[in-house]
């Protein structure tokens, strides 16, 4: 990840949110800085030592610092990828929430909230939490009990008074961490988790040079070996993260993963109730001393998957979206990170290491999928007689090759070359005389039989025909949200799709900033690469001002770029080619910074208004007024806090959507 | 007197080699001088009678010598072009009519004219005087020279590349008429590729609903209120709903909320459906009803307003077997009311938007995302977010800031 300006503050900034103004100032030392010792910190943020220790205690906790011991000093190291994702932290509590549960929830409040823990502490936590709430259900005094440590965190700080409490029991918590440690979504913390990825790789450097080439790396052979070899050791330590879930593997829980899925399917939305001591019972107990946090790579997994979902039901419809969730929790479910690391995932040829072929039948989808989901729907209805079969259940078994203009073949003319290849039928050219013999009737939708009765072969078909239907409306779609692999197969091809996506958002920006023909204009040049002003008007439609107006008004957005190509050797201005294009790329890292920018605004306009209504927070910080603000505070006061908070929501908020585009652009 | 014999001889053969001339192709055939030998006219053995023959042709102006790839040719011209060659003054006068004529359909800029001839600007200008008084010339404005001051032979009709095809009138770009027929590719290509079906379920919570069986839905309208089958609640409900719960933070302006008509949603077609709209029944469409009553307009054209259309990202091309139909994307957001029943509104002048907006982000829609000074943005700079009036306004903060109101606002 790449800290700019914008990145630095951001990250300070949201560390003081989250953490406190201490380890901010250091954090942001470190980052200006670059790596430093504890001395030189003093020198530079003009704190105690004392201070400066607690402060790296605190971010050293929450994984936000690298440390490097040398010659028994400790170098500290900024690590602003952590620190960028505390912005996600609601969103990953909301996504555990729906997929396992409240509880769950909870237990990842917890964690996300102490930083990394050993399992003793959090159990040791939640089992005074649980005594505090038996002895207070007892005393029947529900006034004011603390509610954990997440006082702090944006959440709701009311979610855990006056109910039950989530966890009932250290076996439950016990049997929630077994869970997502299964689902990756909790790792181990191991003794290279505080080494940046740079001091890891030039450790290992050495490490194999040592092991298998004392005499020096030679010739272009060995070369290639001692890449695979430092691609293969940079697994090793990856994977050292997973080594509970493998213990947990070992211990036979397969089929008990099952049931618990079938438990947590069961329990979803129905506020957090227990599986049942039974289930439970089976977990084996965590090493105590075994020290946990948060996966975020593979939360990001999760959360694209929700994206995912969200983008196929803004454009296709919701029982359809409904389908692709579940296809794609089942495709992901041992998928652990959203993009491959060049350095160890992908071979010389480019192709990923082990990449064994994914795919999800339609009967496991089937089975996953929630029985509240009406397949009849979302489809329109048309006779049977107007479908083609050939074409709509075309396998394609190998992902498509990368394109250099997307679709460049579908935009010019009628036919292309690489469209012949599919050859066509005796049964298209039927077709096709069949259709001239009808004339196309004028009247609009006559084509499509409205038979909304029983007889319509829709309903006919049954769940698997109808889901079957939906899956390949999927694989039909322009986007390629699902590639139809083999008969009955399905499987997502992630990068390409992504790339749409992320198109799509780029263009969703665009249209809002630059308005239609803005949008018309870059997606030409997307489509046709570079073009001079008159060819750009001519395939827009466009008046020569308005087109020239909108593109030195995008260029300045940093939409679309401009390349001044000469006529001949003198280069003369006037006889110049002008070529407009459009460098997507370039436009992603633009949007981000200014996202990133954006997000600091958003936090800083908060911190303002705090600032304005600092008299009246300090009263909500009382003891005797927290958690019950309505009933103590003056009714003027308290009108005032509450718009105070609905602002606040708002702001986190946009903060949090400011953060679904960069997550896109930059990590999905 | 074998002089004048020979005279008629030649004027005879001259009269017959034009009129086979002609029998034999059209005014742009090129004829070499094996094609004339050929026709008969002369004998072969005899170039040299053949060559008088097509010089008293060329002076008459009834033959243009022209240069073909395999070597000299010939064009016939017809009598009365060739009268008003005959008729003009001077050789100038009529080298730049030659020149103009040549020109054809694209017509040719009076620089070029001087430039070729190699003559005084003021003969050339006499010269065009003159012609453009008899008739014989008028000046024209081509749209990709808009400035250049260009002249074509009177009886021509300007060619689609000097006015810019069917698109342009009077040499501009006419934006309205092509919106216009946009509107109706893009309502003819909605239509047809979406199946209007009435809503399940209400939208908000669709999602976690199981949506009602259509059965059971009967019983559960409230009030006795009738609606539709299948429907659960009247549009006025849903669209409220909208515009109060904004899915995603995506506000939902009450008037396309509004223009949903009750209860119907667009579905898109199964996977493999046939009868995506393709150029060329659009293109049939627009011929039938006859929209663009002077102006023919080609597959080609018609192409051009589709691709523009996809550009725009309302419509994309779907393949099923050999046969690229096109269809509207996002179908379930599309507008429900038909076309006819929105005439009223386009002409009270409410803007008909093709089509649905995209949904906005993150980045649109913080103040930040549309600021006109971002990039001045700085705490301790003249615009800071301490003394922000975008996010004031956002916030709906009542006393605002006392910083100094921008002339422009932001809608948000």
């Amino acid at each position: 990840m790449q800290v700019t300006q914008n990145v630095a503050e951001l990250c300070s900034l949201l560390i003081d949110e989250l953490h406190g103004e201490l380890p901010s100032r250091i954090f942001r030392a470190l980052l200006s800085r670059g790596r430093a010792t504890l001395p030189q910190l003093c020198q530079y943020t003009g704190m105690s030592a004392l201070q400066l220790r607690h402060g790296v205690a605190v971010l050293l906790q929450h994984n936000l610092l690298y440390y490097q011991i040398d010659d028994g000093h400790a170098m500290y190291e900024a690590n602003a990828e952590f620190a960028y994702n505390l912005v996600r932290t609601g969103k990953i509590l909301e996504m555990i929430e729906t997929s396992f549960g409240p509880p769950a929830k909870d237990v990842m409040q917890s964690l996300l909230a102490s930083g990394q823990t050993r399992v003793a502490d959090l159990v040791a936590a939640y089992q005074e939490k649980i005594n505090h709430l038996n002895s207070a259900m007892q005393q029947d005094d529900d006034e004011d009990f603390p509610d954990l440590k997440a006082n702090g965190v944006n959440g709701h700080p009311h979610a855990a008074k006056k109910c039950d409490p989530m966890v009932k029991s250290t076996a439950q918590l016990n049997s929630i961490i077994c869970r997502l440690v299964e689902a990756e979504l909790i790792d181990v913390v191991h003794s290279k988790t505080f080494q940046s990825q740079p001091d890891v790789v030039k450790a290992l450097e050495k490490e194999v040079t040592d092991k298998h080439f004392p005499g020096g790396v030679k010739g272009g052979r060995g070369k290639i070996e001692f890449q695979e070899k430092m691609a293969e050791a940079l697994r090793k330590v990856r994977s050292e993260s997973k080594s509970l879930k493998r213990k947990l593997e070992q211990n036979g829980t397969a089929a008990k993963r099952r049931k618990l899925f079938a438990g947590v399917a069961a329990a979803n939305g129905t506020n957090g109730t227990t599986n049942g001591v039974h289930d439970e019972e089976l977990d084996p107990a965590l090493d105590p001393k075994q020290v946990i946090r948060i996966n975020y790579e593979k939360c990001l997994v999760d959360l694209r998957n929700r994206r995912l979902v969200h983008f196929v039901s803004e454009t296709i419809g919701d029982a359809t979206s409904h389908v692709y969730g579940v296809l794609l929790r089942l495709l992901t479910k041992q998928l652990p990170r959203c993009r491959l690391d060049p350095s160890m995932d992908v071979n010389q040829d480019g192709e990923a290491v082990d990449a064994e072929p994914k795919a999800v039948t339609t009967a496991q989808i089937l089975d996953n999928l929630k029985t509240a989901v009406d397949l009849s729907l979302g489809i329109g209805k048309t006779a049977m007689k107007e479908i083609s079969s050939k074409s709509a259940e075309k396998i394609s078994e190998f992902p498509p090759k990368p394109k250099l203009f997307i679709a460049e073949a579908e935009v010019d003319g009628e036919a292309s070359a690489d469209e012949s290849d599919e050859g066509s039928s005796s049964d298209e050219s039927g077709y096709d005389s069949d259709f001239k013999n009808q004339p196309a009737s004028a009247t609009n939708g006559t084509k499509v039989t409205f038979a909304d009765g029983d007889d319509n072969p829709w309903q006919r078909m049954g769940r698997p025909g109808q889901l079957r239907q939906h899956l390949l409306l999927l694989a039909e779609s322009n986007q390629h949200f699902v590639r139809h692999c083999g008969h009955d197969e399905w499987t997502v091809d992630f990068e390409p799709l992504m790339r749409t996506l992320r198109e799509a958002e780029l263009d969703a920006v665009i249209e809002r900033t630059s308005g239609r023909q803005g949008l018309r204009l870059v997606r030409i040049l997307r489509a046709n690469g570079k073009l001079d002003e008159k060819a750009l008007m001519n395939v827009a439609l466009m008046r020569k001002a308005e087109v020239q107006q909108k593109v030195v008004q995008m260029q300045k957005a940093g939409f679309v770029q401009i390349q001044e190509v000469p006529r001949d050797n003198k280069s003369d201005v006037k006889k110049s080619f002008f070529l407009w294009f459009c460098d997507v790329d370039k436009s992603y890292i633009k949007l981000a910074d200014n996202s990133y920018k954006s997000m600091i605004r958003c936090l800083q306009v908060l911190e303002v208004l705090r600032q304005k209504e600092k008299d009246v927070l300090m009263l909500t910080r009382r003891t005797d007024v927290k958690g019950r603000e309505k009933d103590v505070m003056r009714k003027e006061y308290y009108d005032r806090y509450s718009r105070f908070q609905e602002n606040e929501r708002k702001l986190f908020a946009q903060v949090m959507r400011l953060d679904d585009f960069i997550a896109l652009v930059r990590d999905f | 007197m074998a002089d004048v014999g020979d005279h008629n001889k030649i004027q005879l053969l001259k009269d017959l080699l034009y009129s086979e001339a002609q029998e034999h192709g059209s005014e742009s055939r090129m004829f070499s001088q094996k094609d004339l030998t050929d026709l008969g006219v002369v004998p072969p053995g005899d170039p040299a009678l053949l060559l008088k023959i097509i010089q008293g042709l060329c002076d008459d102006k009834l033959f243009v010598g022209v240069n073909s790839p395999t070597g000299i040719a010939w064009r016939w011209r017809n009598k009365e072009d060739a009268k008003k060659y005959t008729s003009l003054p001077n050789d100038e006068t009529m080298m730049v009519y030659a020149i103009i004529d040549e020109a054809g359909a694209d017509g040719i800029w009076n620089r070029t004219i001087k430039h070729k001839l190699n003559m005084h600007e003021s003969v050339v200008k006499n010269c065009i005087k003159y012609l453009e008084t008899k008739g014989y010339i008028a000046s024209m404005k081509n749209v990709e020279h808009p400035n250049k001051k260009m002249y074509i032979k009177a009886n021509l009709r300007p060619s689609d590349r000097a006015t810019g095809g069917p698109w342009f009138t009077d040499g501009e770009l006419d934006t309205a008429f092509i919106e216009m027929l946009e509107g109706i590719v893009f309502e003819y290509i909605k239509t047809r590729s979406a199946y209007l079906g009435s809503q399940p379920a209400p939208r908000g919570d669709a999602s976690r609903l199981k949506a009602p069986k259509k059965g059971v839905i009967k019983g559960s309208v409230p009030d006795g209120e009738t609606a539709p089958r299948g429907v659960k609640r009247a549009a006025t409900d849903i669209s409220n709903d909208d515009v109060a719960v904004p899915v995603n933070g995506d506000p939902i302006h009450p008037a396309a909320a509004s223009s949903r008509s009750k209860g119907k949603i667009y579905y898109p077609l199964p996977a493999g459906y046939r009868q995506y709209p393709t150029v060329s029944e659009i293109a049939q469409l627009i011929h039938q009803t006859g929209i663009t009553n002077n102006t023919t307009l080609s597959e080609a054209d018609i192409q051009q307003l589709v691709d523009g259309l996809y550009y725009d990202g309302l419509i994309e091309p779907v393949k099923v077997n050999n046969r690229r139909g096109y269809r509207v994307t996002r179908p379930k957001k599309q507008d429900t009311v038909p076309f006819d029943k929105r005439q009223k509104d386009r002409e009270a002048g409410v803007i008909d938007r093709m089509g649905v907006e995209t949904t906005g982000n993150g980045l649109t829609e913080t103040p930040c995302g549309r600021c006109p000074v971002f990039d001045l943005c700085e705490e301790g700079g003249p615009v800071s977010p301490s003394n922000c009036v975008y996010f004031v306004q956002w916030l709906d903060v009542e006393d605002a800031a006392p910083a100094v109101k921008p002339t422009g606002s932001i809608a948000v």
